[in-house]
């Protein structure tokens, strides 16, 4: 083989190599496959002073709800808030100061552990903590 | 001084002995002749020594005499059974015997100050105290579910009476037809609880506040409930389907015609997992064992299932679009949020369905249906915007290689113009 040939040869393959590197995410973009869906384990869930005592708010947690309650006392607990019975959103009853499923009434007390009604397990906390102004949500582990 | 040395070894000899002879002494008293001999014999007289090692009262310091009597110190037979001794209970005996302790509150609080001390007095109220009382022996009897020796605490995982036990440990007797014929009650209980949701839930998800057989029957006052009392006992983990029923016109019929509330529609033993097809007029719907066709109830629940089914259809369109946008690259972590409160809102409606209300099914569905258009108008506009980005992508896609192409056809012209000269 010449010189010529040689360099022809090697031009040649980086093209169509740069052709191929081209394509090939043209092609997975346009026939996409099943996303992995990002797991996410920190959130700011809220503005510090947003919550006043006994009261709560639902926060987006990745695609999921989570809770975030200002006990009476004026301690923040956070929780998924997906229910463990059948995967309601659940809410904080002020009057009560439980955490209710409103689908079957199934009830929680402020540790998250089941209180009453058919859920099977406790709902999943989270660490709660204070950065600046704001409230940050973590899961645990 | 020799004298005085000789006395101090005397002295340091007589120590030692005493106290090996306070040693031996101690070991002597603490002999339980008991186990000693029984630990010689075979089958049911060696069974107790095999387990009483993990029973309960062992760990408590509770040994043979304080429930058989007798002097476990004497290596002699006849000195060891005296006129303490009780022996072994007959079946009929066997509650009081063992009530003599569980049934003193003073006694029992040593040991734990939280026990309960009157399974006696309920037991002679379950269907086994009472047959006991008519002389019928066969009946279970505390060490029938707890065990004679080797009995556990119902918080150990291999207690008889731990919750994945409780149904085979009820089933011995209950799935038992020879035992049973003469009871003339079924036997199949335990089959058809294992097909149950809860036993799903307690046997593969190892849920154990699944109810099992204690639980809607009592454990030591067993007995079938009655069919008034059958929805109350639903009603201990299932309270809002309850509530929701007593407001129903089922309620008042049902009483009247004395059907047991929730059994009538999900079973007794095998409740299995409900679905969307228990309601309206198909083919495993429950309404239609009692509603005729062209009844208004019968039209209800036809109506009923129509609007839940159009409601689940539109969810499960908006959940396909999202998942579209989703798997194209866009974000809708938003909307997908949002959709759980329209699953939120579909559970509810579901669990409405016990109320009977068609007008509370249809606000509640209308409450779901605006949540759902929201996600789907999301969920649309996600896919337009993947759309007009596959758009963005093919046209540029085909400019790049137009150009390369160009470029490779300019190059070739170039190298045209001017040809390599030779060496």
């Amino acid at each position: 083989m010449n010189r010529r040939k040689f360099i022809d040869l090697f031009l040649g393959g980086s093209l169509i190599g740069t052709f191929i590197a081209f394509l090939y995410p043209t092609i997975s973009y346009l026939l996409p496959t099943k996303q992995i869906e990002v797991v996410i384990k920190k959130i700011t869930a809220a503005r510090l002073g947003e919550l006043a005592p006994n009261t709560s708010k639902i926060f987006k947690f990745g695609t999921s709800p989570g809770i975030l309650i200002n006990t009476s006392d004026g301690e923040l607990r956070a929780f998924s808030a997906i229910c463990t019975h059948l995967t309601c959103t659940v809410i904080y009853e002020e009057d009560t100061g439980t955490i209710l499923c409103p689908c079957h009434n199934g009830r929680f007390d402020l540790g998250g552990n089941v209180v009453s009604g058919p859920p099977p397990a406790p709902l999943e906390s989270y660490n709660v903590e204070i950065s600046g102004e704001d409230i940050v949500v973590s899961k645990k582990g | 001084m020799k004298a005085r040395k000789m006395r101090k070894i005397i002295n340091l000899l007589s120590i030692f002995f005493l106290a090996i002879s306070i040693f031996s002494l101690s070991l002597y008293a603490q002999k339980n002749y008991c186990i000693e001999c029984h630990q010689e014999l075979e089958d049911e007289l060696l069974a107790p020594v095999e387990t009483f090692e993990k029973d309960i009262h062992q760990q408590f310091g509770l040994s043979c005499a304080d429930c058989h009597g007798g002097n476990p110190a004497e290596e002699d037979i006849d000195l060891a059974k005296d006129k303490s001794f009780k022996g072994s209970p007959k079946r009929s005996q066997i509650p009081e015997f063992c009530a003599s302790c569980h049934s003193d509150s003073s006694y029992m609080r040593r040991f734990n100050p939280s026990i309960r001390v009157d399974q006696l007095d309920i037991y002679w109220t379950s269907e086994h105290g009472q047959l006991l009382k008519k002389g019928d022996t066969k009946v279970a009897l505390c060490t029938d579910c707890h065990a004679a020796h080797g009995i556990q605490t119902s918080t150990h995982p291999k207690s008889w009476t731990f919750p994945w036990n409780i149904p085979q440990t009820c089933s011995r007797c209950h799935s038992d037809k020879d035992y049973m014929k003469d009871y003339k009650i079924p036997t199949k209980q335990w089959d058809d609880y294992k097909e149950s949701v809860h036993a799903h839930a307690l046997f593969e998800k190892k849920d154990l506040s699944a109810p099992v057989c204690n639980d809607c029957h009592g454990n030591h006052g067993a007995t079938p409930p009655e069919i008034t009392s059958i929805a109350f006992v639903c009603r201990q983990c299932h309270p809002s389907a309850g509530e929701l029923f007593s407001q129903s016109p089922h309620k008042e019929v049902y009483d009247e015609m004395g059907i047991s509330e929730c059994e009538a529609c999900h079973g007794n033993h095998k409740i299995l997992p409900p679905s969307d097809e228990m309601l309206g007029t198909g083919e495993k719907a429950v309404c239609i064992q009692c509603h005729e066709p062209d009844s208004e109830p019968y039209q209800i629940a036809s109506q009923m299932k129509e609007k839940l089914d159009a409601f689940i259809k539109k969810i499960r369109h908006a959940e396909n679009l999202l998942e579209q946008a989703d798997r194209q690259g866009v974000e809708v972590s938003e909307p997908k949020f949002r959709l759980t409160e329209a699953n939120t809102i579909l559970i509810m409606v579901r669990n409405l369905t016990h109320s009977l209300s068609l007008v509370e099914i249809e606000e509640k569905i209308e409450e779901g249906k605006k949540v759902v258009a929201e996600v789907t108008s999301a969920g649309e506009a996600a896919l337009r915007e993947a759309k007009f980005r596959k758009k963005g992508l093919i046209i540029a896609t085909c400019f790049i290689f137009l150009l390369s192409i160009a470029l490779f056809l300019k190059i070739k012209q170039i190298t045209k113009k001017t040809p390599y000269k030779s060496a």
